[in-house]
């Protein structure tokens, strides 16, 4: 891991990267069922450059992402306890967040559409990262 | 569960031995950071990694690691 990145830079970094998320997702769908709007497209462009770049910013040029993907057999005992971890928390932070959507669109009788599916893909592979971003003050 | 904090002398058995992190990672096969971590008292360390670290500096375990506040070594000498 390379993360020299502060604690409340590498969090904004991580606020930013989730709320940019989701206002691609609802922004798609205010867009499909309110008005085909031209300023929801800008709003969504918008959205996917602050994704990016915040996601760069945050994940790939501290290490983040490399390191939650890194094999088992590469990590030693503080590492392996440091992803064990993340992931407990992420497993649950997911599975209330991807019940409680698919709840309210079996409620709602609203068919899941492929941004909000590829969206939740994306969610769940940034969780564990986000939260070792998130929670280790030096590393 | 939080466990106990475990004080130890890594930092200046590593200064005497004038080896890098890095080295000293590299000898008892662990990621350079997690020394940080073990210095600094932030991490506590598995009985087989302490057991790596007091085969490599030739100490015995409760030299190097303790669950009290430790006393600089010169001390320990004059004593």
């Amino acid at each position: 891991m390379e993360m020299k990145k502060s604690i409340s830079k590498r969090r904004i970094g991580v606020i930013f990267t989730l709320i940019s998320l989701c206002s691609i997702v609802l922004t798609y769908e205010y867009y499909k069922i309110e008005q085909r709007d031209s300023t929801f497209i800008a709003i969504e462009i918008i959205s996917i450059i602050i994704f990016i770049v915040s996601f760069m910013l945050t994940f790939i040029n501290t290490g983040l992402w490399k390191f939650i993907h890194k094999p088992l057999k590469n990590l030693d005992e503080r590492e392996i306890a440091l992803t064990s971890k993340s992931l407990r928390y992420a497993y649950a932070i997911f599975t209330v967040v991807t019940l409680m959507l698919l709840l309210y669109f079996a409620v709602t009788f609203t068919p899941l559409d492929v941004v909000l599916v590829a969206a939740l893909i994306l969610f769940a592979h940034l969780l564990p990262a986000s939260i070792i971003a998130w929670t280790e003050k030096v590393i | 569960m939080e466990g106990r904090k475990i004080y130890n002398r890594i930092a200046i058995l590593r200064k005497e031995k004038s080896i890098t992190r890095k080295e000293l990672a590299d000898k008892i096969g662990v990621n350079f950071q997690t020394i940080g971590y073990l210095e600094r008292e932030e991490y506590n360390p598995s009985l087989d990694l302490a057991f790596r670290i007091s085969d490599l500096f030739k100490l015995p375990v409760d030299l190097i690691f303790s669950t009290e506040p430790l006393t600089p070594l010169s001390q320990l000498l004059t004593k």
